[in-house]
C-alpha cells in the first residue's frame, strides 16, 4: 500500500471515526440539550441539501453556465422563503398524522397504496443518480490524492462505515422518529466541516492565487475578461426551469423531506430557517466563483479536482481540505438518503407486499428489515457508480435526479391547495410524467443507449438541451393528466376527509361515531390480533400515556382520540396504508342507524391549537367564537349541552362547581356514564315534554339540593342537533320559602296570642276588680292578704300576656327607633320571657344591669334581640353553667353584654355567624336566622355587635356585646317639640 | 388568503423576472460580489419579516 493511499484511508477513516465519537457523545448525554436543540443546529442539519453536488457539481456547472450555478442555491432558498405557506402546512400534516416520508404523505392524502408505492419507486430511481454523484466525487477525490492508485474501491471502503453509522444511530428503535438529536447534531457537524472546507478553499483562491479582492477585480477586468465573456450565458427559460427543479428538490428529495418534516423540528425553527438556511447556502455558494476563477487563472481547466491537483504538488493539505469537505457532504447525504429511502421502501413496497403478521417480536422484525434496506441503498449507490464507470458527468447525473423528483411537485401542490384532486388523477399524472422522465433522461443515462426521441420539437425549440425538454414535457403531461382525470373521475369519501385534513384552508369536520371497543383497555386485545400481544400492549400504553388516559376510560370522545393516536403511531412504524388497514379492521367504528354528527369539541380543540396561525377575518371570527364560548363558560347558571347521540358536548364552570365534576372529565362522555344523580336527572329533563322541571330534590356531595332544570332543543336549520340544559340551584330559595311559611305560621300564632290575651284580659280585669272590692268589703286581715295576693297574681298574668303580645308585634318594623329604652327593664323583660320556656332550667341566668342606662331605640325590638342572644347562650350551655347580663356606658354609647360559660363558637363558624341559615344546632332545632335578625335590628339602631369567644381572660364561653347609642334627654325633647309644631 | 395571494403574486413575479437579474450578474465591469450583496439583502428582508411575524404572534 502506497503512502498516499494510507494517508487517504487514515484521513477519511479518522474523519468518520470522529463522526462516530460525536454521535456517541450526544447519545450518552455528554452534550447539553440546550446546545442540541439550538435553532442553529437545525439549520446546519438542513444544510444536508448541500451534497457533493454543492462542492463539485456546482463548479462544473459554473464552468458551463457562469452564474447559472446559483439556481441550485436560490431554488432551495426560495422554497424556505415560502416556509409559512408551503413547508409549515406540510409539517403540520406530517406531525399530526405521524407521516415520515413523501410516500406516506401521498398514501395518506390520496388513500391509495398505489400512490405511496409509485412515489417510493420514483424517489428510489431519482435518488440513485444522486447517490452516484456522492460515490463518484468521493472516488474522484481519492483517485486525485493517490495519483490514480485507488478510487472506487476505497469509496466502497468508506461506504461501509457510512451504512454502519445509519444503522447504529438511525435505527436503534423501530419508530422512524427515534433519536432525532443524534442524527441532527451529526449532520450539523458535517455541515460545519463542509462549509469550513468551502470557505477555506475560497479564501485560498482569493489570497493565494490572487492577492485579495482588488487583485481579483483587476484580473476579471483584465486578463480574465475574455474567459468571462466566452462563458455561455444560461438561457432565461433554462434558468427558470432550473430554479423550479431545485425549488422542488429542496423539500421533495427523500433525505430533505426526512430532515425537514420527519425530525423534530419545531414550527418556529422551520420559520427561522426561512432566512438562516439561505444564509448558509450563500456562504456555501460564495467560494464557488472564486475557485472557478482561480482555476481559470491557474490552468484554464475548471473542475475542483484540477484546481486541487494544481496545488497538491506544493500544498498537499489543500487536496486534503477538498477531500474532507467532499467526504462530509457525501457521507451526510448518503446517511440521510439511506434512512429515508429504507423507510419508504419498507412501508410502501415490503410491508404492502407482505403485511405484518402477529409476530412475537414485531419491532425486531421491522428493525432488521430496515437495517437490511439501509445497506442495500448505500451499496446500490456504489453499484450505480460502478455501472456507469464514471462515464456520466456530474451535471447530467444531478439533473436526472432533480427532474425525476420534480414529478412529485404537482401532486404535492394539489395535496395542499386543491381538495378536488383524487387518487386516479395523481397516480395517472405521476405515471405519465415518470414514463417521459425515464424515457428521456434516466434510461439513456443508465443504459447509454439513445432511445427514439419524444416529440419535443412539437412544443419546444429543437436546439434546447435534453434535460430541459424532458423536464417541461414530463411536468406538463403530469399536471394535465392530474387535472383532467381528477375532474372527470369520482373522489371517494375517505379521500375527501383526508383532503380536508391536508388542505391549507381545511374545514375539518370530524364525526362523532361510537367505537366497538367500550374502554381503552379493550383496544389491546383487538389490536393484538394484528400485531401481536407485546406490540399491541406497548402501542396502546404509549398512546394512552401521550393522551393521559386511563385503561378504564369510557368516554367516546377520548376513545376516538385514542384510535386516531394509535393510527398515527402505527403510521410512523409501518406507513399510513398498513396502519389505516389495521385500525379500520381491528378497531372499527360502530355504525348505528343514528346519523353521525360533527365532533364540535374536537374542532374547538384544533381551533385553540392553531389560533396563533389565524389571520384576518378568520381571526376575527375566532375571537367572536371565543367570546361566545366564554360567555357560556362563565354563565352564573349551570349549563350543559347534550348531543343527539347522548354525548355531553358542553359542561360549564357553574355546573362543574355545583356538581363537583370537572368539565374536562365529562365532555365527550355519554351522559348515562356520569356519576349519580346526573344520569337520572338529565334523562328526566331530556325525556320531559313539558320543561322546566322545578325543584328536583337531589343529594350532591352529602348535601340536599333543589335544582330546577330548563331545556331547549337545538333543531334549527343550521343546527348540529342536541339539547341545551340550564340548571338552576333553588336550594336557598326553597329554604326561604319554608322559613317564610314558618314565619307566617308564627305571625298567625302571634295574632292568636293577641286575641287570647284580649280575651284573658277581660276576666283578669274582672278578677282584679273583685279582689279590689274584696279589700273594701272586709277588715279580716287574712282576707285582705288573700285579696293582695290575687291582685299581685293578676298583675303578673297581665304582665305575661302583655309581654307575649309585645313580642308577637316585635318582628314588625317600627318607625320609632329613638324612644328612650332602659336596658335594665328590657333585660328583665327578656329574662322573664326566656324563663317561660321549659328548656334550660338548670342554667343560671343573672341580670346585673344597673338601672338608669337609657339608650335610644325600640324597646320591643331590642327585647327580641336580647331574647335571641339569651336563647343562643342557653343552648350553648350545659347544666350548671351561668349566663350574665351586664351593661355600662361609654362616651356616647352604652354597652350591653351577654356572657356565658358554655362551649363557645368555633372559629370557622364565627366568620359567618351573622349570615342567614348559619347554625350549629341539629336540623329542626334552629333555623340559623336568629342572629342574622339580631344583627339587622342592631344595625338599624346604628349600633354594632362584637363577639368574643372565649372572652378575654376566660378559658371558655362567649361574650356578645351590643353597642347602642345613648339617649340624649335634651335632643329628644327638642325633637319631640319639633314634631309637635 | 389575502396574504397568500399577495405573497404568491410577488414570488411568481420574482420567478419570472429573475433572468433579468442573472444577466446583470454576469457583467464583468460590475463588482464580482454584486449577486451576493443582492442575495444578502433578500436574506435581511426575510429576517425582518420573520421578526415582524414573531411580534404579531405574541
Amino acid at each position: 500500500m502506497s503512502v498516499e493511499l494510507l494517508g487517504v484511508l487514515l484521513l477519511g477513516g479518522g474523519y468518520l471515526g470522529l463522526l462516530f465519537l460525536c454521535a456517541s457523545a450526544v447519545e450518552r448525554g455528554k452534550v447539553s440539550i440546550r446546545v442540541l436543540r439550538h435553532p442553529i443546529v437545525y439549520t446546519l442539519a438542513l444544510g444536508v441539501y448541500a451534497s457533493a453536488w454543492a462542492l463539485y457539481g456546482s463548479l462544473e456547472f459554473a464552468a458551463e453556465a457562469g452564474f447559472g450555478y446559483l439556481a441550485y442555491y436560490l431554488g432551495a432558498a426560495g422554497a424556505f422563503l415560502l416556509a409559512p405557506v408551503l413547508l409549515v402546512p406540510i409539517q403540520r400534516i406530517t406531525r399530526t398524522y405521524q407521516l415520515s416520508s413523501l410516500a406516506d404523505l401521498f398514501a395518506f392524502r390520496f388513500r391509495s397504496r398505489w400512490a405511496g408505492t409509485l412515489v417510493t419507486l420514483i424517489s428510489a430511481l431519482a435518488v440513485l443518480p444522486l447517490l452516484g454523484i456522492q460515490v463518484q466525487t468521493l472516488g474522484g477525490a481519492v483517485s486525485l490524492l493517490t495519483q490514480g492508485q485507488a478510487g472506487s474501491s476505497v469509496a466502497l471502503v468508506f461506504c461501509a462505515p457510512i451504512a454502519a453509522f445509519a444503522i447504529l444511530f438511525g435505527t436503534r428503535h423501530a419508530h422512524a422518529r427515534a433519536q432525532p438529536d443524534v442524527l441532527l447534531s451529526t449532520l450539523a457537524v458535517e455541515s460545519v466541516v463542509k462549509l469550513a472546507a468551502m470557505l477555506a478553499l475560497g479564501g485560498l483562491a482569493l489570497w493565494l492565487v490572487f492577492d485579495g479582492p482588488a487583485s481579483l477585480q483587476q484580473w476579471l477586468e483584465g486578463p480574465g475578461l475574455a474567459a468571462q465573456v466566452a462563458t455561455t450565458k444560461l438561457d432565461p427559460a433554462h434558468w427558470r426551469t432550473l430554479l423550479l427543479l431545485f425549488f422542488a428538490a429542496a423539500f421533495l428529495m427523500p433525505h430533505l423531506f426526512h430532515i425537514t418534516f420527519a425530525e423534530n423540528l419545531s414550527r418556529h425553527t422551520l420559520l427561522q430557517a426561512s432566512w438562516t438556511l439561505p444564509l448558509f447556502l450563500l456562504l456555501m455558494a460564495l467560494p464557488v466563483p472564486l475557485i472557478w476563477w482561480a482555476a481559470q487563472a491557474s490552468q484554464g481547466d475548471v473542475p475542483l479536482a484540477a484546481y486541487a491537483a494544481y496545488f497538491i504538488d506544493t500544498h498537499w493539505w489543500i487536496g486534503a481540505i477538498a477531500f474532507i469537505g467532499g467526504l462530509a457532504a457525501a457521507s451526510s447525504t448518503m446517511i440521510v438518503i439511506a434512512l429515508a429511502l429504507s423507510g419508504m421502501v419498507l412501508n410502501h413496497i415490503v410491508l404492502v407486499a407482505r403485511p405484518p403478521e402477529a409476530h412475537s417480536d414485531l419491532y425486531g422484525w421491522l428493525l432488521w428489515l430496515r437495517r437490511g434496506l439501509i445497506v442495500a441503498v448505500v451499496v446500490s449507490g456504489w453499484l450505480f457508480d460502478q455501472w456507469l464507470k464514471h462515464s456520466a458527468v456530474l451535471t447530467d447525473l444531478g439533473l436526472t435526479a432533480f427532474v425525476g423528483i420534480a414529478q412529485c411537485l404537482p401532486g404535492m401542490l394539489a395535496l395542499l391547495y386543491w381538495p378536488g384532486a383524487n387518487r386516479t388523477g395523481v397516480v395517472v399524472g405521476l405515471l405519465g410524467g415518470a414514463i417521459i422522465w425515464l424515457w428521456g433522461l434516466w434510461l439513456p443515462l443508465v443504459t447509454g443507449v439513445t432511445l427514439p426521441p419524444l416529440p419535443y420539437a412539437l412544443f419546444l425549440p429543437p436546439d434546447s438541451p435534453l434535460w430541459y425538454h424532458t423536464a417541461l414535457l414530463s411536468l406538463a403531461v403530469n399536471i394535465l393528466l392530474l387535472i383532467v382525470i381528477s375532474l372527470f373521475t369520482r373522489t371517494s369519501e375517505g379521500e375527501r376527509s383526508a383532503a380536508e385534513a391536508c388542505s391549507v384552508d381545511a374545514v375539518i369536520r370530524s364525526k362523532r361515531l361510537p367505537l366497538e371497543a367500550a374502554t381503552a383497555a379493550d383496544f389491546t386485545p383487538h389490536l393484538a390480533q394484528a400485531i401481536g400481544d407485546e406490540a399491541a400492549t406497548r402501542e396502546v400504553a404509549r398512546a394512552m400515556k401521550a393522551l393521559r388516559l386511563q385503561p378504564e376510560e369510557r368516554r367516546p370522545y377520548a376513545l376516538r382520540r385514542l384510535r386516531d393516536r394509535l393510527q398515527a403511531n402505527l403510521s410512523g412504524l409501518m406507513g399510513p396504508s398498513v396502519a389505516r388497514d389495521i385500525v379500520d379492521r381491528y378497531l372499527p367504528y360502530r355504525h348505528d342507524d343514528a346519523p353521525a354528527t360533527d365532533d364540535i369539541h374536537f374542532v374547538e380543540s384544533r381551533l385553540e391549537a392553531y389560533r396563533s396561525r389565524l389571520t384576518g377575518l378568520a381571526r376575527e371570527l375566532d375571537g367572536l367564537r371565543r367570546h361566545h364560548r366564554q360567555t357560556l363558560a362563565h354563565l352564573p347558571l349551570g349549563l350543559c349541552v347534550v348531543g343527539d347521540d347522548d354525548e355531553v358536548v358542553m359542561w360549564n364552570q357553574a355546573l362543574s362547581q355545583l356538581s363537583g365534576i370537572g368539565g374536562d372529565s365529562v365532555i365527550g362522555s355519554r351522559y348515562d356514564n356520569l356519576p349519580a344523580p346526573w344520569p337520572t336527572l338529565l334523562a328526566r329533563v331530556l325525556g320531559a315534554t313539558q320543561a322546566p322541571l322545578y325543584k328536583q330534590a337531589v343529594t350532591l356531595h352529602g348535601r340536599d339540593y333543589f335544582l330546577t332544570l330548563h331545556k331547549a332543543v337545538l333543531d334549527g336549520h343550521d343546527s348540529r342537533g342536541g339539547s341545551v340544559i340550564l340548571v338552576e340551584d333553588h336550594t336557598e330559595m326553597k329554604w326561604l320559602e319554608e322559613e317564610l311559611a314558618h314565619a307566617a305560621r308564627l305571625a298567625s300564632i302571634g295574632q292568636l296570642a293577641a286575641g287570647v290575651a284580649h280575651e284573658i284580659g277581660n276576666p283578669i280585669t274582672g278578677i282584679s276588680s273583685l279582689a279590689q272590692n274584696l279589700r273594701y268589703d272586709t277588715e279580716d286581715p287574712a282576707l285582705l292578704e288573700t285579696a293582695d295576693q290575687i291582685q299581685q297574681l293578676t298583675q303578673r298574668v297581665t304582665r305575661i300576656v302583655n309581654s307575649l303580645v309585645g313580642f308577637a308585634h316585635g318582628g314588625l318594623p317600627s318607625a320609632v327607633l329613638d324612644a328612650p329604652v332602659d336596658l335594665a327593664l328590657i333585660s328583665a323583660e327578656a329574662l322573664h320571657l326566656i324563663n317561660l320556656a321549659r328548656s334550660g332550667e338548670d342554667v343560671t341566668l343573672i341580670n346585673t344591669c344597673p338601672e338608669g342606662i337609657i339608650v335610644r331605640g325600640d324597646g320591643q325590638r331590642l327585647t327580641q334581640v336580647m331574647v335571641n342572644l339569651l336563647s343562643n347562650a342557653r343552648d350553648a350551655c350545659s347544666a350548671g353553667d351561668e349566663i350574665v347580663i351586664s351593661a355600662g356606658t361609654g362616651e356616647h354609647q352604652a354597652w350591653w353584654r351577654v356572657t356565658d360559660t358554655g362551649r363557645g363558637i368555633a372559629a370557622d363558624v364565627r366568620e359567618h355567624l351573622f349570615e342567614p341559615f348559619v347554625t350549629t344546632k341539629a336540623p329542626g332545632e334552629g333555623t340559623g336566622l336568629g342572629l342574622s335578625l339580631a344583627y339587622q335590628i342592631v344595625a338599624e339602631h346604628q349600633g354594632k355587635i362584637e363577639v368574643a369567644s372565649p372572652p378575654p381572660d376566660t378559658p371558655c364561653g362567649t361574650a356578645m356585646t351590643l353597642w347602642l347609642p345613648c339617649h340624649q334627654q335634651d335632643a329628644s325633647n327638642a325633637h319631640a317639640q319639633d314634631s309637635h309644631r | 388568503m389575502y396574504v397568500y395571494r399577495l405573497m404568491l403574486f410577488l414570488v411568481f413575479g420574482g420567478y419570472l423576472l429573475s433572468p433579468l437579474l442573472m444577466s446583470g450578474w454576469g457583467d464583468p465591469s460590475a463588482a464580482w460580489y454584486r449577486p451576493f450583496v443582492i442575495w444578502g439583502g433578500l436574506i435581511a428582508l426575510t429576517l425582518w419579516l420573520e421578526q415582524k411575524r414573531k411580534l404579531d404572534e405574541r
